[in-house]
């Protein structure tokens, strides 16, 4: 489009220009006190993970709540410090890392393969299995936690470490997932498939050589969705997972070391909060890296419940 | 439980023939062509998330039905019996009394039918302000997703700092600038529920308003030219071309928004613990099933939970779905 053609579409003959910086500056004044309604519980967060208990209580009630402690930027460091070495931290946030890790390896492979298979072959019993995959995503996981805690029990025995898999197996099937890669499957055209088809190509080199490369957005939000998923678990792994605190190297993820750790006597506000900075930062990152992949993860597939 | 597992299996195994079987039969009705190859490679594929579904998701579900008629003790496993429809004669006796179930329920549904309008209608609200070119949309919808990035453990914990009682709390120490009184705002049963509402659509908007953007931007430019020269004016277009092309956007977000706002656990279970005007019906399950060990009763609590959200939701799908 033309510079004219763009002119001539914004020409309103009831808009003065004038109006029009009236209503940008309206949107933008309106859009300003959103946000800082959005943000402001972040900033204050973030603000009170470099103070010291004192400072802390000193600045409640005045506006200093929401601006880091510039006078004693020390006290940051110590409080970041404190959490990530003396409570061990690290060592639960490289736990979640590494679970979450391979929870999206198989989590993707699995329901994607399943995912395929539904949108792109015809075999008999297709009927059923796409009837129990909407069954399934209704029925909230909440109602059956207590049989699966059961059953992972029985199928792992009662060895401390194999109580990891009880984290890590259930998180790989997610029928939300193999959904969403259903539908953005159904979208791709079958040219792509019939041309690799002709090459001989077997159904599992389509998937692995055609498919996959073609399905970025959606592997994407997969991934960002699973590792969220891992990353934000709490509940299932303090049940599943010994906290036996015998010196070794902890197995619990981090969300649920958090919930421990906050319950700790001598920690205070400050540490609480840089606490929870940590843990938020992973997710931002991710988040912000994804963002572009998961619009268009979304975007594309139709979306069709 | 390793035998009766081996059974469902069994019975799973059977019924999944009987349809394979039907679908068969009636291949030549339904005009499909099925090959014994790409059967053979198909099942193969599934084999790995049949499995998996199978053993933690459909087993579980299976069991918490069995269970919603037995007396089952999770301590003591081996002296389950069936008790047929006790369970259910005291979950209506316990609402019926209004005991802790009959408050679960009540806050469930407060926290339902607040927070899916006002999270999905904020989303919505927020992809309209933000779908604009210019670099202070672009600033504004980062501000706006911002909460989303922090996990619901964490949001849980920064609120109730926030909404601590005395004047140290945030939201207290803001409003003593007006002079109101400090104001325990989680204890107080008119006020708890209301903010975990108000928190929780804070929190998870900026997702839905990502979604609802996506949609946004699959909604042809040319539309809106053609209702222009039609004469339409603003609310015009917003009802009969943004509102028609988010339609199946829009069934998707309610569907998934209900969903887990039925599910709501983590914010009562980590800002009050278990108090009547804040329990749920998740929390109420977990607590009743899992701290107290009634697995019967629990399960019961769950069935009847899954027929409520299965119905709600399928005539949502009914209500909204494009014909």
């Amino acid at each position: 489009m033309d510079t004219r053609t763009k002119e001539l579409q914004n020409f309103r003959p009831n808009k003065t220009p004038a109006k029009k910086t009236v209503k940008e500056i309206i949107y933008h004044v309106v859009g300003i006190v959103i946000s800082v309604i959005f943000v402001l519980p972040i900033v204050y967060m973030i603000a009170t993970s470099t103070k010291s208990e004192s400072a802390y209580a000193a600045s409640v009630g005045t506006l200093n709540m929401f601006l880091p402690d510039f006078a004693n930027l020390g006290v940051a460091f110590e409080n970041y410090g404190n959490v990530l070495l003396n409570y061990d931290i690290w060592k639960y946030a490289l736990n979640s890392c590494i679970y979450a890790l391979i929870v999206i390896v198989l989590n993707i492979l699995v329901n994607g393969l399943a995912g395929y298979v539904m949108a792109k072959l015809t075999f008999p019993g297709k009927k059923l299995l796409s009837f129990m995959i909407i069954f399934l995503i209704v029925v909230p996981v909440e109602t059956s936690i207590i049989p699966l805690y059961s059953i992972v029990k029985i199928m792992l025995g009662l060895k401390q470490q194999m109580s990891v898999l009880g984290v890590i197996l259930p998180a790989t099937i997610s029928i939300f997932n193999i959904f969403l890669f259903m539908q953005f499957f159904e979208n791709i055209p079958k040219e792509y498939e019939e041309a690799a088809r002709i090459d001989g190509a077997s159904t599992l080199d389509v998937f692995f050589k055609v498919i996959m490369p073609l399905s970025k957005p959606i592997i994407a939000t997969v991934a960002v969705f699973c590792f969220i998923g891992v990353w934000n678990d709490y509940l299932w792994p303090s049940m599943i997972l010994p906290s036996a605190d015998d010196g070794s190297w902890p197995l619990l993820p981090i969300q649920t070391a958090l919930i421990t750790i906050k319950s700790i006597e001598s920690i205070t506000t400050g540490e609480i909060m840089a606490s929870l900075v940590i843990t938020s930062i992973p997710i931002f990152v991710i988040y912000v890296a994804a963002q572009k992949y998961i619009v268009q993860g979304f975007g594309t597939s139709g979306l069709k419940m | 439980m390793t035998v009766t597992s081996i059974v469902i299996f069994l019975l799973f195994l059977f019924a999944f023939g009987g349809f394979v079987i039907y679908d068969l039969l009636t291949a030549k009705r339904h005009k499909e062509v099925y090959r014994v190859k790409s059967t053979v490679t198909a099942y193969l594929m599934l084999l790995p998330s049949v499995a998996l579904a199978f053993l933690f998701i459909l087993l579980p579900i299976l069991y918490s039905l069995g269970y919603a008629f037995t007396d089952y003790y999770l301590l003591q496993p081996d002296k389950i019996g069936f008790v047929f429809l006790d369970n259910f004669a005291e979950i209506f006796e316990e609402i019926s009394t209004k005991g802790m179930l009959y408050n679960a329920i009540i806050n469930t549904l407060t926290f339902v039918v607040g927070v899916v309008p006002l999270q999905i209608g904020l989303a919505l609200l927020l992809a309209l302000f933000v779908n604009r070119p210019g670099i202070g949309s672009k600033i504004f919808k980062v501000c706006f997703f911002a909460p989303v990035v922090i996990s619901l453990s964490v949001t849980a914990f920064l609120w109730e700092q926030i909404l601590a009682p005395g004047p140290g709390g945030l939201l207290n120490s803001m409003l003593s600038v007006f002079g109101v009184a400090p104001h325990d705002w989680l204890r107080d049963p008119a006020t708890a529920m209301p903010c975990i509402i108000v928190l929780s659509a804070w929190q998870g908007c900026g997702y839905q308003m990502l979604i609802f953007l996506s949609g946004l931007s699959n909604i042809r430019k040319d539309l809106y030219e053609a209702a222009s020269l039609d004469g339409a004016n603003a609310w015009h277009k917003f009802w009969n071309v943004t509102w028609v092309g988010l339609r199946s956007t829009f069934v998707y977000i309610l569907i998934t928004v209900f969903i887990g706002a039925c599910r709501i656990m983590t914010q009562p279970m980590l800002m009050t613990g278990y108090m009547e005007h804040t329990v749920t019906l998740s929390y109420y399950m977990y607590n009743s099933g899992y701290t107290e060990r009634l697995v019967g009763e629990s399960s019961a609590v769950a069935l009847l939970m899954t027929i409520f959200i299965g119905g709600i939701t399928l005539m949502q799908r009914r209500l909204f779905r494009e014909k």
